[in-house]
């Protein structure tokens, strides 16, 4: 009884308790709401059968009907059981548009894609926006912090999606800089995967778009951030007493503001990589980039609620496992705070 | 410092990409959205497969396509056809010394094929086609247990595109064993093949086309199709290459300002088309046999009530509609007979022409109808039915069909302005069909018409589909037995079942013209205008040979009988460096 309770009282066994129940709780919520859709995805394809290529509805209907060998008439307990029984083995299911391909396998083949764009996205935004945020801050009131703080205000308003298209028509388009067709997608027709310059030159030629997109659009939310938190840190008494015991500018800058305006910046930090699962449908479908977000899309459009009940599972997977992460390290970056109430 | 970042910046852009900058010889750039591996795969029979669309036919290419405008088909992998009434068999002679692009031989055996694994699938032709014989190696018959119009049978069996037995044949020749045992395609075994058939995935597709699909050319962003030589008319083909664009409206149109792709049939916006004309893009017309129509709730009153209809399409300037949706790619319907005005001169004969009322603007006229039923005119400018309810309803439209939209908002402005307060609802795309079905709208913006030659399948379209016979719900509930002035008694489901029977055409231009004067005097819903594709087409840069505006090529419906396609099978388009 005492080990139990001891058990119970460990800060870690009862975090990854939490983190299982709410995995169960978002996939039996995602399970039901996706059902709740308008539409399932027999009838989205006869509408947009008729709609798009003008087929009649009875053409429409026996397409359809035949394409998808999905049951969607068995009770929703059932097919609940099903998904849960599935979901405990590890397996997704199979994809209802695409029968056959499991719904893993597009996982790995999409996900990469994202984790490679976004979290490279959000290492440049991230470094990039403590910087600028610093320099603000020492220079508080000065030119380059108005300057700054404008364009980090206007860009951190301005929709992902439209600095996507915008950088597409503005560079590609109007200006004619870059070749639309040939930075689409992510590898170039032909480059055989592997770990060769070829290889990796491509990959970022055809994520430089996408990245530059993240990046632009978030650079602004982290200057502002850090700015205003190394404001908040360069008031503090320890910053004072530092100056006072005539430490380097150097050293106060890094270790003691840069250090502690840095903290509240790690959660959010670590929330968005655990976001980055998600990727951006927007993004990736403005610059066809094969990653999670696209899937996700077009999942969602065409009703293929495996699919989306993996994706949504994946990015609530991420997100605990990340919130998880940044609680163990949050006691290492301040000592301060202890795990648990050590 | 920001210059030189930027600059360092479209460096690194210009270095890493400049050699995709060049395009081959030979070249044609079109686009389709389609789903790459592993979503996307080469069984061109099951969803999601990468066929690409109207591309699909120089890959795996049909028995014959059709000339809209010259009502006659262009012979491809047959060489011509016969319909036997008395055995009520449909004969088709196949093309000699066609090989696939993996060497075999073609023959009658792929034929059938093609149609007994469609059978697994529900194709329409199998509501007609009881047996699929071949006769020889070269010839093949299609017996009809249910005659149907030769129009409608040479459609479905000609315009199928023919797959490879080497390929398909082991799932075939299981559906064939099947159906001798008396299996349906309702039977367990047959769903049990269909779902094992259903993940059944080729490593590529393998045609008798002109051009060749390589899974490695293929990448979420574009496929390249490369041409075959042993092609049977390989010497009609000027293009190497034709690469194809993957994507929907939004990620290509960036494509085509650029300059990047030679054709597409992307629905784009007015402002967009503008652009490319500025550029010096042409844009192509071609009709699309459909359109949007006010559809009604024949439950409401007083919908039900045909003259509070036809005052509607009296009080709509359905020329203006046309042109604030779509500008010149939208064209009002003219006769009014819910079938394409394209298609009229086909099946409508002069005299029955000359009966058909127009319903050009005329709120006057309306107002009289109106007023003549017993309606009132409120003092807040609002008719008010007989019955004392006012005229107040709300009109649905799929908030994402951008063209519709605007037709709904400016059928709604008009009807406000005429007295009907008629307020615009959009709701998403996936979500509209449902709601017709279940019948829960009022007024709603919606499709008429088909783009089928054979009336028959706009007849179904206007009348059935949204209506309760389809079985999907009550929809607009319309009573297809009707009494009307023009034709007397009617049944409209029969009559649109029966304008598809038998081999007598001119029997089923008498049932279309009845349908015809019926549909125009009952309108069970109101055409508002039909849509025509607004295709950019690049002339010079890779592609020439364009046709000039008004060819009857461009009658050809661009997602049933592209003409683009046909265009590329005969030679006309060619690239600019040759």
């Amino acid at each position: 009884m005492i080990r139990v309770k001891r058990l119970f009282s460990n800060y870690i066994f009862t975090r990854i308790v939490r983190a299982i129940l709410t995995i169960f709780i978002v996939a039996t919520l995602t399970f039901f709401i996706v059902r709740l859709m308008p539409g399932n995805p027999v009838e989205i394809y006869i509408g947009q059968l008729i709609s798009q290529y003008g087929m009649s509805f009875q053409d429409a209907k026996n397409q359809a009907a035949a394409l998808f060998s999905i049951n969607l008439d068995a009770p929703l307990y059932e097919q609940y059981l099903y998904y849960m029984r599935n979901l405990l083995r590890g397996d997704f299911g199979m994809s209802f548009l695409s029968q056959g391909t499991p719904v893993s396998t597009m996982i790995t083949a999409y996900l990469p894609w994202t984790i490679f764009s976004v979290g490279i996205s959000i290492l440049i935004s991230f470094s990039l926006g403590i910087i600028l945020g610093m320099i603000a801050a020492y220079r508080r009131g000065g030119l380059f912090d108005h300057i700054i703080s404008t364009i980090a205000a206007i860009l951190s308003a301005i929709p992902n999606y439209l600095i996507g298209i915008l950088l597409l028509i503005i560079i590609g388009v109007q200006l004619g800089l870059i070749p639309v067709s040939a930075m689409r997608g992510t590898v170039s027709p032909g480059v055989t995967p592997g770990f060769n310059l070829e290889f990796i030159k491509d990959i970022f030629s055809h994520a430089l778009l996408p990245i530059l997109t993240y990046v632009v659009s978030t650079v602004g939310g982290w200057t502002l951030s850090m700015k205003s938190s190394t404001l908040n840190t360069l008031g503090e008494d320890y910053v004072t007493v530092a100056k006072a015991r005539g430490l380097s500018e150097m050293r106060i800058t890094f270790s003691y503001v840069g250090r502690n305006a840095l903290l509240p910046l790690f959660t959010s930090l670590t929330m968005q990589m655990g976001f980055l699962m998600g990727g951006s449908a927007l993004i990736e479908s403005i610059f066809v980039y094969k990653g999670i977000g696209w899937a996700l899309g077009a999942s969602i459009a065409q009703r293929d609620y495996p699919v989306m009940q993996a994706v949504f599972l994946i990015i609530t997977i991420a997100v605990i496992v990340a919130n998880f992460i940044a609680d163990l390290f949050y006691s290492k970056l301040d000592p301060r705070i202890k795990v648990g109430g050590e | 410092m920001s210059k030189r970042f930027l600059a360092g910046l479209i460096s690194i852009i210009l270095v890493v990409t400049l050699t995709p900058l060049a395009f081959a010889a030979g070249e044609f750039h079109g686009a389709w959205p389609y789903s790459p591996p592993p979503v996307g795969h080469y069984n061109t029979y099951a969803t999601n497969n990468i066929s690409l669309g109207m591309y699909w036919d120089l890959m795996e290419q049909p028995l014959a396509m059709y000339l809209w405008a010259d009502a006659k088909w262009m012979p491809l992998l047959a060489t011509k056809w016969s319909l036997n009434r008395n055995t009520n068999t449909f004969r088709v002679f196949l093309r000699k010394g066609v090989k696939w692009q993996d060497g075999k031989t073609f023959t009658a055996k792929d034929v059938v094929t093609t149609f007994y694994l469609g059978y697994l699938y529900n194709w329409a032709v199998w509501r007609y086609v009881d047996k699929v014989t071949p006769v020889d190696d070269y010839t093949v018959d299609f017996h009809m247990g249910n005659p149907a119009a030769p129009m409608v049978i040479e459609r479905y069996i000609l315009r199928t595109e023919i797959r490879s037995d080497a390929v398909y044949g082991k799932y075939a020749s299981q559906v064939i064993g099947l159906l001798g045992q008396g299996k349906t395609n309702e039977s367990e075994e047959m769903k049990k093949l269909r779902a094992e058939f259903d993940q059944f995935r080729p490593e590529k597709i393998v045609g008798t086309g002109p051009f060749i699909l390589d899974p490695k050319n293929l990448t979420e962003s574009e496929a390249t199709l490369t041409k075959f030589n042993g092609y049977w008319d390989a010497e009609k083909i000027k293009f190497d290459t034709i690469k194809v664009y993957n994507g929907e409206t939004p990620v290509v149109t960036p494509l085509v300002l650029s300059k990047e792709v030679d054709y597409a049939t992307h629905g784009f916006p007015p402002a967009t088309e503008k652009q490319f004309v500025q550029l010096g893009i042409r844009i192509i017309r071609p009709p699309i046999y459909s359109g949007p129509a006010i559809y009604f709730n024949h439950n409401i009153y007083p919908f039900n009530i045909k003259e509070v209809r036809q005052a509607i399409a009296y009080a709509v300037k359905k020329e203006e509609n046309a042109f604030v949706s779509l500008g010149d790619s939208a064209k009002r319907q003219i006769y009014m007979t819910g079938l394409s005005d394209n298609l009229v001169p086909q099946w409508i004969s002069q005299p029955v022409l000359k009966r058909l009322n127009k319903y050009d603007y005329n709120p006057d006229l309306a107002a009289k109808i109106l007023t003549n039923l017993g309606f009132k005119k409120g003092p807040d400018g609002i008719w008010v039915t007989d019955k004392g309810t006012k005229m107040e309803y709300e009109l649905l439209v799929p908030a994402e069909y951008a063209d519709w939209s605007a037709a709904a908002e400016n059928a709604a402005e008009q009807l406000t302005k005429f007295g009907i307060k008629t307020t615009v609802r959009g709701i998403t795309y996936s979500q509209f069909p449902t709601e017709i079905y279940q019948g829960r709208f009022q007024m709603a913006i919606n499709g008429w018409g088909a783009a089928h030659p054979h009336a028959h399948f706009s007849y179904y379209a206007d009348l059935i589909t949204y209506n309760y016979p389809s079985g999907m719900g009550p929809g607009m509930n319309f009573p297809l037995v009707q009494t009307t002035k023009s034709v007397g008694k009617v049944d409209l489901n029969q009559l649109t079942t029966q304008s598809a029977e038998g081999y007598d055409l001119l029997k089923q231009k008498k049932i279309v013209e009845k349908l015809a004067l019926a549909f125009n005097e009952l309108l069970p819903i109101v055409p508002l205008w039909e849509r025509y594709g607004n295709n950019p087409a690049l002339d010079g840069v890779r592609v020439t040979g364009w046709p000039k505006e008004g060819d009857p090529i461009y009658k050809n419906s661009p997602y049933a009988d592209n003409f683009v396609t046909i265009m590329i099978l005969n030679g006309t388009l060619k690239p600019v460096s040759k």
